[in-house]
């Protein structure tokens, strides 16, 4: 009995420390040593309809009835509250009442970091030493994420600049420089251009990822705050991701009105 | 037929790249060239196509904010320009085309400085970017 | 006239304008091994046999940032009928011209052109200075090489259409003419920003910003072309095609590797991309590192639909230093809505004008 106590101890002084409770999954690793991070991923949340819980409501399209109403979720936001500066809350309550005439999802602009994301399509990561490319399904969004000696970019971009390191089984990415035009969600949670993002990825089983996001954004947040979830590998086989070219879906509203008019 | 051949060749292999996505000439009209003098406001990255809004002072006196369409500027970082390399306050001359629709926008045919610098043509002196560098 | 036909960055819209009117027979031919080993000369720089580094898990390494810019157009200029080559002479020749070119346009400006999106439409003066945004070929690296066509082989053009294709793209045209601009549904694709000539496949030159970056991971290639933001990502694990019944604008590709050349195969194209009128079009790309500086990109394109034969194309990838920059081209296209706004207004004052 005592000797089984030792054993235990022994056993647990054995344990690694980083591990709080189960040890922390290994995932295989790439040729040349790296957490291997590279398939199709997709979330499988609502988060991209509201980062906060809510309950379920009706959608904008009455015609469209329960194929388009406001599906229930949980929440993905630690502390569930997005924490905006008090002349900021307006604004947001204002795109929200609004959202879908404003928000840039239905006119199928890019979406920005972390919203591709979570956006309901899947994404492709494919790892490589010195570049990490993910492209998503959405849009045909794509970004590339330096691995190599962090760079600065020359400009504002919708998809951002990212750089990219390792923390242990952790791909760390910082993105900066995103314009001011993207929305987190479809309802109305936005940001300026002084928007910084670190996402970490880790992989948790062999065909799931721990995603975390940090936001960052003194113009408009009082202080940091982070979004989680799980991003599920999608398994079928040959499975692969296809074009969701939407700017076409877009063209009768933004353009329709500039229609030749049919005199028959 | 051999001869709609030859000038259509003709037409495609002309020095300039054939501009088949782009019907500038639907978008500005040939008959309204104007010269624009003022100052940027701002200078717009984006793409397709690049905008310069500049602000021209009229016979009157009254400020009117024109925008200014030029070019893809990816080609710019490569060349390492920035979206600080036009600076506002910057005096410019357009010369160009202006709206079909009459809107104070137009197509900037050339767009140089007061001195007569072309607008990126060595603005200012490439330093080895690491950045832009392997 | 020589000097004005060699000097040229032609897009494949471009290309299908000429296609639409040529109709010249062409004698089919075999290509000769001398032919060959002199293609490979000219795009290599030698025939020595090299070895090309690996990824860690043992692939041939294409991945870095490159460009396909320029001067050789897709076809061979009817003056150069039968000459596949220039020699050395005639290509320094050829370098100097364009050196000349790209000082005159920056001094002058860049020339008048039929820049109406309107096959045959005049000349005009209404655009923007392409040198002064750095978007002249001149002004970004070029991959030169020694072909006077992209396009291989004795003839250096497409082959004649099949009488089928010219009637489906006499109707296409019929169908099309004096509506060019009455909706985004009638503007080229390009400038709809939903696909672009030069992704293909096979991947053809743009006029401007036409760079591309190859990224491998395991058991995928992926390659994002600058323009617009696209990426293909190629499975290299012997995967069939998607359901024959799905159509993508830039198909559906699936790739092997053979020793060190990655073997792509397209199908599942749309019929508007990348050849309007093609229904049933299949390509096969091969790209080969030929040294640490230069893939070797060669094409195949088939549709007995479409033309009486396949037709071949090659021309050298070279690494650029720097990176792909995004190209957001939907977000802030506002060409497409000024192109039809100014249609409408024009079309009002043709209306008051007939009223009067």
């Amino acid at each position: 009995m005592i000797a089984g106590v030792a054993v235990l101890c022994v056993l647990s002084l054995a344990a690694p420390p980083s591990a709080a409770q189960a040890p922390a999954y290994r995932a295989p690793r790439t040729a040349n040593g790296k957490p291997e991070l590279s398939g199709i991923w997709q979330a499988l949340n609502t988060a991209d309809w509201n980062l906060e819980g809510e309950a379920a409501a009706a959608g904008p399209v009455p015609s469209l009835g329960a194929v388009f109403a406001r599906p229930p979720g949980l929440g993905v936001v630690e502390g569930n509250e997005i924490p905006y500066l008090p002349a900021m809350a307006a604004k947001k309550k204002e795109n929200q009442a609004n959202w879908a005439q404003l928000d840039p999802e239905v006119k199928c602009y890019l979406p920005g970091v972390p919203r591709a994301t979570y956006l309901p399509y899947p994404f492709q990561i494919v790892q490589s030493q010195n570049t990490i490319l993910i492209s998503y399904e959405y849009a045909g969004a794509v970004r590339i994420i330096n691995m190599g000696a962090p760079t600065k970019a020359p400009a504002d971009s919708w998809m951002g600049w990212s750089n990219g390191h390792w923390e242990g089984e952790t791909l760390v990415v910082d993105v900066t420089s995103q314009n001011e035009d993207t929305w987190f969600d479809r309802s109305g949670n936005f940001h300026s251009d002084a928007l910084h993002v670190v996402e970490r990825y880790t992989p948790r089983s062999a065909d799931t990822l721990n995603y975390e996001a940090t936001i960052e954004d003194p113009k408009i947040f009082s202080r940091p705050w982070k979004i989680s979830m799980p991003l599920y590998r999608r398994v079928e086989k040959n499975v692969r991701l296809l074009e969701y070219k939407c700017p076409e879906f877009a063209e009768e509203l933004l353009y329709g009105p500039l229609r030749k008019k049919s005199s028959n | 037929m051999k001869t709609k051949l030859f000038v259509l060749i003709g037409l495609l292999m002309a020095a300039a790249p054939a501009f088949a996505h782009h019907g500038f000439a639907a978008e500005f009209d040939q008959t309204r060239p104007l010269k624009l003098k003022g100052t940027v406001a701002k200078w717009e990255v984006s793409n397709p196509h690049s905008w310069i809004q500049m602000d021209v002072k009229g016979n009157d006196g009254k400020v009117v904010t024109w925008m200014i369409e030029g070019g893809s500027p990816n080609n710019l970082y490569r060349l390492g320009f920035t979206k600080d390399s036009l600076p506002p306050g910057s005096e410019i001359l357009v010369d160009g085309y202006q709206a079909k629709d009459l809107s104070t926008r137009a197509v900037g045919k050339s767009v140089t400085f007061s001195d007569g610098r072309k607008l990126f043509l060595g603005l200012h002196t490439r330093e080895s970017d690491p950045e832009t560098k392997k | 006239m020589i000097r004005r036909s060699l000097a040229s960055t032609t897009t494949l819209a471009a290309m299908i304008a000429v296609l639409l009117i040529a109709q010249a027979p062409v004698a089919g031919q075999a290509q000769s091994p001398a032919t060959k080993s002199a293609q490979a000369k000219a795009i290599t720089g030698g025939g020595k046999s090299w070895t090309p580094p690996r990824t860690p898990d043992g692939k041939p390494d294409l991945q870095g940032v490159w460009t396909n810019n320029t001067v050789t157009p897709l076809e061979r200029p009817k003056e150069l009928a039968g000459k596949e080559f220039y020699t050395e002479a005639e290509l320094q020749a050829l370098a100097k011209q364009e050196r000349e070119r790209l000082a005159q346009v920056e001094d002058e400006g860049q020339p008048p052109a039929n820049h109406s999106g309107v096959e045959g439409a005049p000349a005009d003066d209404v655009h923007y200075d392409f040198s002064q945004f750095g978007l002249d070929r001149g002004q970004a690296k070029l991959a030169w090489n020694r072909r006077t066509s992209i396009i291989v082989g004795p003839q250096g053009t497409v082959p004649p259409l099949t009488p089928d294709a010219r009637k489906r793209l006499a109707e296409i045209r019929a169908k099309a003419k004096g509506h060019e601009f009455d909706g985004p549904e009638n503007l080229p694709l390009g400038a709809r920003c939903l696909a672009r000539p030069n992704v293909g496949p096979p991947l053809l030159p743009s006029a401007y910003n036409s760079n591309l970056q190859i990224v491998q991971g395991a058991g995928y290639v992926a390659i994002e072309t600058e323009m617009i933001h696209d990426v293909r990502i190629i499975p290299t694990d012997g995967r069939p095609h998607i359901p024959e019944s799905i159509h993508q604008w830039y198909g559906d590709s699936v790739g092997h590797w053979e020793d060190n050349t990655l073997v792509i195969d397209t199908t599942n194209f749309t019929e508007l991309t990348p050849f309007k009128g093609a229904q049933n079009l299949h390509v096969i790309e091969r790209l080969t590192l030929a040294d640490e500086d230069t893939i070797l990109y060669q094409f195949t394109v088939e549709d007995p639909g479409m033309w009486t034969k396949p037709w071949s194309g090659e021309l050298p990838i070279t690494k650029i230093d720097g990176q792909l920059y995004e190209y957001a081209c939907h977000e802030a296209n506002s060409p497409l809505a000024n192109t039809l706004r100014g249609a409408r207004v024009a079309e009002e004052r043709a209306a008051n004008k007939s009223a009067k």
